[in-house]
């Protein structure tokens, strides 16, 4: 699509492996992993007691003392994330006031627990008893409305909710508002909280990691012995800005939007070859959108997260989406390490890529020891190795269909 | 020169009846669909009024997938879909499906199924909830199961932004129809009768007892409300080309954020207005052109307040001669099918040059003091209708729908 021109000049993270973009890229890097015993809440019972939590979050340490009372879990990593991103990109309060700043957020979930207990209170309690403080928050879109709060965000709000994908279909559509001239600056990533509620409900449904095998407690993508995902949590955001605007303000630019794609497998992922062509199709066309060909890619942050099919179709996807040309393309999969954030996960995947391409320095795979058989991902390396990055190309791909892929570009390009 | 988008189809599920026609007649007649609450007990409460939709058979709908195994969310927007596709005499087989594509909204996604879940903890049988609590609750499968239903692979979006949420996903749909990126999209909006958003919004104080009258003196506040509403947007040349009825072009939009209070909107109705003059503007309509405005108005004390002074700022003296309805005076309040399904109404209004009443209102808030349409519809020549809708977050959507005729 023409437009346009949308840079990146900010990125906040709040993440259980740092809570900034260079922490963030060093815990990779080391291979450091988030995968831990859960202490937020009690997983007896459960399959899997593991998790990547941010232990000992604490938003004051980036939102002040403001009155924080009325944020939940969610909003909070939402609001210390654009805190970040806001710091790092310049946007004083001062320009905020003169000029409409928007935030895109994705969120699978958003406040799955505060909704939940606010129905629990009401039927242990009863109706008078749930807290109208807590209601408020019960919408979906409610971390990004308080977040605009708390920042003075008076423009675009949107909350986009695509599954595993929604962090990365908010930075698409984000970007598309951008390149038609409807928004000249926007927050726009993702967040997703670890809770009971939705863990429960990666736990019944079979998706996650057991920690008895032989594999030991992570999650391996694209190893032979993945046996599942991990969850995890945390908040990714970007500053995306109109290119002129970025230049006239002389802010500081770390990349740009290059190609974005997405696509919707009918089947949910019930049917191989479907699901596998939906994840080439997003490949195809934000590769159109970029105006770039398969072999000028020369980076993979995948979306694989150690499940058994999902990784397999993904490996198969980007082959075919690519037209082949994978086995000199070097590949990471931060689930490996930061656990599958959900809506967060895109854009924690951008973030790294961004380090990447100003480090150099491109993540392995820890205990990756053997790619599955057949797997056209040569590249795929349990070390973190040196890595020219122009162009990369980000992975989005969710549980039950959706798949979402974007092109990011260096600076120097 | 952009491509125009227009409206070809519409399918509604609502509590004053399901399908374009049987609505459209019963809002004309100004009728009600709010009545005491049967999807749970409401002894515990105070408030025990709502506008459900009854009789709804969710097999008539969904011929594909299992019906008995989706959120009832799902169901409504499957349901509205079809009526839509059919409404605009649509061959699905006719479609290139990856260029068919689904973009919805929502305020509580499935939430009988986090309901459920709550149950069952409660009652310390968490045991009974299996893998469907993942497959059926996440907001994003409304709009995935009305794809999969009908075999769409394009577009899927699921913009979640509460009670303005139908407007956000049309405005979405434009965009991507505009930018060439599908053919034919559904959008829309749809929302289950909750449990949840009952309990908070009788906490808020914000339920009336009787009845929805909005810009009434003594109005009492909302009543909540289920269904959903579903266009189908296709460009006008193609929608020509077939011979399509086109109800209205879709204009333009406008889309702002309060950045004040999660519940209650800005004093002056700062984002509302922003959002009204950014969708005249994308739209390129004079304010003294519009000739209908649909108003969100819930019957609360503070937003027909507020939303009436955000008219007045925008308007000027203009706002006095432009008639403005609130079919929640009819509806209650639908949640994220709202502005969906007033979007459909303001279609509806462009096409049929007849505009919906604002019933219950017989006795005028001196603080409202604009043409509500009180309790009888009129005809009139309706060439752009605006469709206003707010929601928690302080998110703000407004939508433009012009007359065919203005498009040659």
């Amino acid at each position: 699509m023409i437009g346009k021109r949308v840079v990146i000049t900010g990125m906040g993270v709040v993440s259980p492996l740092g809570d900034s973009p260079a922490r963030l890229h060093d815990s990779l890097c080391q291979g450091l992993s988030a995968i831990k015993p859960i202490q937020l809440f009690s997983t007896v019972g459960l399959g899997c007691p593991l998790g990547g939590e941010i232990i000992d979050f604490d938003a004051a340490k980036y939102l002040g003392q403001r009155n924080l009372r009325p944020l939940d879990r969610t909003s909070r990593l939402v609001g210390s994330a654009a805190q970040l991103a806001l710091e790092h990109s310049g946007w004083s309060a001062e320009m905020r006031a003169a000029q409409e700043v928007g935030l895109v957020l994705g969120t699978m979930f958003c406040s799955l627990h505060t909704i939940s207990e606010f129905d629990r209170r009401a039927l242990e309690a009863g109706p008078a008893y749930a807290s109208p403080m807590d209601f408020s928050n019960t919408v979906i879109n409610a971390a990004a409305g308080q977040t605009a709060i708390v920042h003075n965000l008076r423009g675009v709000n949107t909350t986009i909710s695509t599954g595993v994908t929604s962090g990365l279909e908010a930075i698409s559509y984000a970007t598309d508002l951008i390149r038609t001239g409807r928004a000249r600056a926007l927050l726009s990533g993702g967040a997703d909280e670890l809770c009971f509620e939705s863990f429960y409900g990666f736990d019944r449904a079979g998706f996650l990691c057991r920690s008895n095998d032989s594999a030991g407690d992570f999650p391996i993508p694209f190893d032979t012995r993945r046996n599942g995902l991990a969850l995890g949590e945390g908040a990714a955001l970007l500053v995306l800005e109109d290119a002129e605007l970025a230049r006239e303000r002389g802010a500081r630019i770390f990349g740009e939007i290059k190609g974005r794609g997405s696509s919707y497998d009918c089947s949910r992922g019930r049917n191989g070859s479907d699901a596998v062509e939906a994840i080439a199709s997003a490949i195809r066309q934000a590769l159109s959108d970029a105006f770039l060909l398969p072999h000028e890619i020369d980076c993979l942050s995948a979306s694989a997260n150690g499940s058994q099919v999902g990784d397999r179709r993904e490996a198969e996807g980007v082959f075919t989406g690519l037209s082949g040309q994978t086995h000199r393309l070097p590949v990471t999969a931060i689930k490996s390490m930061l656990g599958e954030t959900l809506g967060a996960s895109g854009p924690m995947q951008a973030v790294a890529l961004l380090e990447t391409m100003r480090d150099r320095v491109l993540p392995g795979i820890p205990q990756l020891k053997e790619i599955e058989h057949g797997f056209p991902l040569e590249m795929a390396r349990s070390e973190s190795r040196e890595t020219d990055v122009t162009h990369g190309l980000i992975n989005s791909i969710g549980l039950d269909g959706h798949c979402c892929s974007l092109i990011i570009t260096g600076c120097d390009n | 020169m952009e491509r125009r988008i227009v409206i070809t189809g519409i399918g509604v599920v609502t509590p004053i009846g399901t399908g374009c026609e049987e609505f459209w007649t019963n809002l004309i007649e100004g009728r009600s669909g709010i009545a005491p609450v049967q999807s749970f007990d409401t002894s515990n409460y105070d408030v025990h009024r709502g506008a459900e939709v009854k009789e709804f058979n969710a097999e008539e709908y969904i011929l594909n997938l299992d019906a008995a195994h989706l959120g009832r969310a799902s169901q409504f927007a499957i349901a509205a879909a079809r009526l839509a596709l059919a409404d605009a005499g649509v061959e699905i087989g006719s479609l290139d499906r990856k260029r068919a594509g689904v973009s919805m909204g929502t305020t509580s996604g499935e939430p009988r199924e986090v309901e459920r879940f709550d149950d069952a903890y409660v009652s310390k049988k968490l045991d009974r909830i299996g893998p469907e609590f993942l497959a059926l609750y996440p907001c994003h499968v409304i709009a995935a199961h009305v794809a999969s239903e009908l075999n769409f692979a394009g577009v899927n979006i699921m913009i979640p932004t509460a009670c303005a949420a139908g407007n956000y996903a049309i405005a979405h749909a434009l965009d991507v129809m505009r930018a060439e990126r599908a053919d034919l999209m559904l959008a829309g909006g749809s929302d289950a009768f909750s449990r949840i958003t009952f309990t908070g919004f009788a906490r808020l104080g914000a339920v009336a007892p009787e009845t929805c009258q909005p810009f009434n003196r003594f109005r009492k506040g909302m009543i909540p409300g289920e269904g959903a509403g579903v266009l189908v947007l296709e460009p006008f040349d193609r929608a020509r080309r077939r011979g399509a009825r086109i109800y209205a072009e879709v204009g333009g939009y406008g889309l702002s954020c309060d950045a004040h209070h999660m519940t209650a909107a800005h004093p002056q109705g700062d984002g509302a207005k922003r959002a009204m003059q950014q969708a005249l503007t994308d739209s390129k309509t004079k304010p003294e052109d519009v000739s209908y405005i649909s108003a969100h108005g819930t019957g609360t004390l503070t937003n027909d307040r507020l939303e009436t002074i955000a008219v007045k700022r925008l308007f000027k003296d203009a706002a006095y001669r432009i008639p403005i309805s609130s079919i929640k005076s009819m509806l209650g309040h639908t949640m994220g099918a709202a502005s969906a399904i007033e979007a459909a109404v303001c279609a509806l209004a462009v096409f049929n040059d007849r505009v919906p009443p604002t019933i219950n209102l017989n006795d005028p808030d001196p603080d409202c003091d604009l043409d509500y349409v009180p309790n009888f519809a009129r005809e009139m020549r309706v060439n752009v209708a605006m469709n206003n809708a707010y929601a928690f977050g302080g998110n703000n959507a407004s939508l433009i729908l012009k007359k065919r005729e203005l498009l040659n």
